[in-house]
């Protein structure tokens, strides 16, 4: 990374080759799209071949054909990734193909991940046989052998073994409507919740109705006995609120959609926050659809979401719209507000490192380095860091110091409330509750800062020592925080600093910790008036 | 970069779909003209609260504000409001034809003090737009302009205001089109039975959602209390075969779960029912979301038969008992229908201009099975809910998908810094 320094804006030269992790679908489709933008890929996927085996699609066949033949696509397969260094625009990452590793030097990172299958027979108390199959053993049979099922009485189960999602619908339904179209086949659909929230999956739950298939919904897991011969399934039917019994030829069990194990490992070798189930993907509403916690490390399709083919080209086209906007022609812009490290007040203890949450800290020698590219600007660094080592470039804290001094001293209306608020949730609640002309203290002084990550203990300290009445600390709502853990840190320093103004003998309610989105001016407005009457009232 | 060689693209339709279109394009150094119907941006969903409770619910809402505000403030970005399309003619590139509806209210001379709001005699003929970033933030109901002339004439302290003012017609040529037209929510007055606009205490999700973004709480507007004993009725005007509505609306589940857990949490005392055929997922975090609701609330897997008034404005729901399929009444202070979407009204129209596909539901047809964001027209892409029920986030991914398509289209332009 070569920077070159300019009057307030940086320029710097970035790597514009992406590595893309997973040769399924989604992966194969992104280094294709990626390609033909004009970067270059190297396409790592784990096992031998690219693409989905039995997947019949004659654009998809094509699609793996021109993906292997595309000479700005790198295919290794066989391959993984076994360890990674460096930031967003210039990430080493070390490849192990049969037994040789080798780095390769990428500006953007792509995962694109598969998911697997697996079939809850145990979850029912069954095992697979000629009598039980599973999703995708009926969906081979109504593909190559549907003698085998001709006549037959089949059950169909769904939803009592996993809470599921549209996608496993909607493979049960097709084989519900394949089945009824067999003739003399009946089916029987036992389902809890159907979820149907995806495009025509209403419709085809009506098809299949129509069709002939009987559906039972029902709240509680149906008992489920396999005799010799038959399958009998024991029940309350909801309509007839009576118990029935139902006799079956087979019985066809759903499949859970689970993730690639390796997702866990990848989040560990990335420094990349893994969400709910393992998904690589935390719940912000932030990352969507295809950001990760860190700069220039995307997520697409199976890795992020259970997911089918059309949401995962979604998700391509996503990906493809972030590397144009991040990597650019190589060459970027870096406005002057990131952080800076003191090179001689650094003591090396790593708390910046740890604390980082878009991993944007590096070494460099024995040197603790800030990516200007990854940083987000959020100031969590500069505040936690013990050697008051680290600055953030527009709000350094003499800055935030003299807007404190300037705001209590400016304002002489009583009582007078100093609120730090994080510009992207509760400064924006604030200038919304203006603009609707909404009720506010008059001795209200708000101080926007760029995260609430960067709210330091001494500025609550040094505003109540400037003469505030009360101090407000407002942050986004846990889990919107767009550097997840500004609003947590935050968090701690306020509790701490009510145990200071204890200990100082000064009433810990004068000094508030609240959380607000950015639509929330109603709130934004009472929680204000409510610190002034608080202090009205303690005098 | 050369000027004469920008691109320009109009994003018909200022909700998050097309706000999310022509932010996306700017940046890739596109010149952009949305073209809105309506006096303000942001559509349906910016009339939407926050659902959080001490945690973010994940429900999308704030992310329209930050892209009204990213929109706003993005000179690259040329905003028509109260702006229809007349005609198009293609012929290469697009040639369109805009209807602008008069400017009652001059935006470079009002100040939003709200003075007029305010002060309006007539409910309804000055309106106020759901965010700070909507300027002006009150526009002015064509159809009342009589009753208010008097009114208008010194209320503005600005002078900003003259209902003399005509439409005008504009030409715009551009080289795509993205159609973000967006969804029509259910009229719930169709559903007879439920005394939508009857009873004041049965109100639909969206005056739930309005009411908690407006007022940060829940409340019952016969008497503006808080109410003790809720109801959310699922599946109003979706999943309706009698209707011909045969489809799942995918929000509604969200919402109204999400909403109920948002009063919950403000008043922990406050019963909920929700009557429901299948509960949807609302994200990847669901299986533990599902469970916490399931043990603040009651869920009863029956669509309620009526909705009847008793005394102090309370209503009565008859239903079917899960367990014996007897009939069961229950009293509530207030009843949330929670409504879907619907095709957006100019579903028709709008595929008659452009020459485009609508699908057997009425929304705009994709013309690519796995592509969301085509048409069956070349050069014309869609986003968001114009072309079926989307949340949200989907709805924003969905417009930056029509954007990569269009940038593919137009030939790869070079992104900007
Ligand atoms: C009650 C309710 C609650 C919801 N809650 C949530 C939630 O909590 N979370 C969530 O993610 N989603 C929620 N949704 C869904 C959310 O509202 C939609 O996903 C979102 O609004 C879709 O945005 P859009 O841009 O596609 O359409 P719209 O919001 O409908 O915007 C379309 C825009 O196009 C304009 N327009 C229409 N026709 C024309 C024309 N001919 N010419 C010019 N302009 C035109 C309209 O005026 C409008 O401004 C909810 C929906 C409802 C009904
Ligand atoms: S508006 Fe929705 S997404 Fe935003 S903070 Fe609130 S709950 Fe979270
Ligand atoms: S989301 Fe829920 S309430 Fe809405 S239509 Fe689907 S099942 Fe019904």
């Amino acid at each position: 990374m070569t920077h070159k320094t300019g009057t307030d804006i940086n320029e710097i030269s970035i790597n514009t080759d992406v590595l893309v992790i997973g040769g399924g679908l989604t992966g194969v489709k992104s280094a294709c799209e990626i390609a033909s933008s004009g970067y270059k890929v190297i396409l790592a996927e784990k096992s031998p071949e690219l693409g989905l085996k039995n997947f019949e699609d004659q654009d998809i066949q094509d699609l793996i054909k021109k993906t292997a033949s595309d000479s700005n696509i790198d295919v290794f397969t066989n391959t993984n990734i076994v360890s990674s260094a460096g930031v967003s625009g210039d990430y080493s990452v070390w490849l192990l193909k049969k037994d040789e590793i080798f780095e390769k030097k990428v500006g953007s990172i792509v995962i694109a991940t598969d998911s697997s299958i697996k079939v809850l027979d145990k979850e029912y108390g069954l095992s697979l046989s000629d009598k039980v199959l599973s999703q995708s053993q009926i969906e081979s049979i109504l593909a190559s052998d549907k003698e085998k099922i001709k006549g037959k009485s089949i059950a169909v189960i769904a939803g009592f073994a996993q809470e599921g999602n549209p996608i496993v619908t909607q493979r049960v339904l097709n084989s519900v409507l394949a089945m009824e179209n067999i003739s003399g086949s009946t089916v029987f659909v036992y389902m809890n919740n159907i979820k149907v929230a995806s495009s025509g999956l209403e419709r085809l739950c009506k098809e299949g109705r129509d069709k002939g298939a009987i559906f039972f919904k029902l709240t509680d897991t149906p008992e489920i006995i396999e005799s010799d011969e038959k399958i009998k399934i024991t029940f309350i039917d909801p309509v007839l609120r009576k118990k029935l019994e139902v006799e079956h030829d087979l019985i066809v069990i759903e499949e859970q959609i689970t993730l690639d194990p390796i997702n866990k490992n990848l989040a560990n070798l990335l420094r990349i926050d893994l969400g709910p189930q393992d998904f690589l993907q935390k719940e912000n509403v932030h990352m969507l659809p295809v950001r990760t916690n860190r700069e220039g490390i995307f997520v697409a399709g199976s890795s992020r979401k259970v997911c089918n083919l059309t949401n995962a080209w979604v998700d391509v086209d996503n990906v493809v719209l972030e590397l144009k906007n991040f990597l650019a022609d190589g060459t970027k812009k870096i406005p002057g507000d990131k952080a800076v490290i003191d090179a001689e007040k650094c003591t090396i203890c790593l708390t910046c490192y740890r604390c980082c949450p878009h991993g944007a800290i590096y070494w460099e020698g024995d040197k603790a380095v800030i990516s200007p590219i990854a940083c987000q600007g959020c100031g969590i660094c500069a505040s936690e860091c013990p050697m008051n080592a680290i600055q953030l470039g527009g709000y350094n804290d003499s800055f935030i110091s003299d807007e404190i001094k300037a705001k209590t001293e400016s304002k002489t209306a009583k009582p007078n409330i100093i609120a730090f608020c994080c510009e992207n949730s509760a400064y924006e609640a604030g200038l919304m509750a203006e603009s609707f002309k909404m009720e506010m203290p008059e001795g209200l002084n708000i101080i926007k800062v760029p995260c609430a990550g960067k709210i330091d203990l001494d500025f609550i300290m040094s505003s109540f020592a400037q003469g505030a009445d009360g101090v407000l600390v407002m942050t986004c709502h846990n889990g919107n925080c767009k550097s997840e853990k500004g609003n947590i840190f935050a968090g701690w320093r306020v509790a701490e600093a009510q145990r200071k103004l204890e200990v100082i003998g000064l009433d810990k309610e004068r000094l508030a910790f609240v959380t607000l989105a950015s639509n929330m001016g109603k709130d934004f407005c009472r929680v204000v008036n409510e610190m002034e009457e608080r202090i009205k009232k303690s005098g | 970069m050369n000027i004469e060689l920008k691109k320009k693209v109009m994003v018909v339709g200022g909700g998050i779909a097309g706000l999310t279109a022509a932010w996306e394009l700017s940046r890739m150094n596109i010149d952009v003209h949305i073209v809105e119907k309506t006096c303000f941006l942001g559509g349906h969903a910016i009339k939407l609260c926050c659902k959080a409770t001490e945690e973010c619910q994940q429900c999308g809402a704030c992310s329209v504000e930050k892209m009204m505000k990213n929109v706003v403030n993005e000179s690259g970005i040329n905003i028509h409001l109260s702006t229809e399309i007349e005609n198009i003619n293609r012929n290469g590139n697009f040639k369109v034809s805009l209807n602008k509806g008069p400017e009652y209210i001059d935006s470079r001379l009002c100040t939003n003090c709200g003075a007029c709001f305010e002060k309006c005699p007539e409910h309804g003929a000055i309106i106020q737009g759901f965010s700070k970033n909507n300027t002006p933030l009150y526009g002015i109901m064509e159809e009342k302009i009589s009753l208010i002339k008097d009114f208008c004439k010194d209320i503005c302290p600005e002078g900003a205001i003259s209902l003399d003012k005509k439409g005008s017609s504009e030409n715009l040529d551009v080289d795509a089109v993205i159609i973000a037209t967006g969804f029509q929510p259910f009229d719930p007055e169709i559903e007879g039975t439920y005394g939508y606009n009857k009873f004041d205490n049965v109100i639909s999700g969206m005056d739930l959602e309005e009411s908690l973004r407006q007022n940060g709480c829940a409340l019952k507007p016969s008497d503006g209390e808080k109410p003790e004993k809720v109801a959310f009725i699922q599946c109003v005007g979706s999943r309706d075969e009698r209707l011909g509505n045969l489809w799942c609306s995918q929000v509604c589940c969200p919402y109204a779960l999400r909403m109920a857990e948002v009063i919950k949490n403000k008043n922990p005392e406050t019963e909920i029912f929700m009557f429901y055929m299948d509960i949807q997922n609302t994200g990847n975090s669901f299986p533990v979301f599902y469970e916490k609701c399931k043990s603040d609330m009651e869920f009863i897997r029956n669509i309620p038969i009526d909705i009847i008034p008793v005394e102090n404005n309370r209503v009565k729901i008859r239903y079917l008992n899960d367990n014996d399929g007897s009939p069961l009444i229950e009293e509530f202070d207030l009843v949330v229908l929670s409504i879907g979407i619907t095709p957006g009204e100019d579903s028709n129209k709008l595929s008659k201009i452009f020459d485009i596909a609508l699908d057997e539901d009425g929304f705009i047809s994709n013309g690519n099975k796995f592509n969301n964001s085509s048409t069956s027209s070349r050069g014309i892409f869609l986003a968001g809910t114009a072309g079926g029920p989307k949340n949200i986030a989907d709805s924003m991914a969905n417009a930056g998908q029509a954007v990569c398509e269009a940038l593919n289209y137009l030939g790869g332009e070079e992104p900007i810094q």
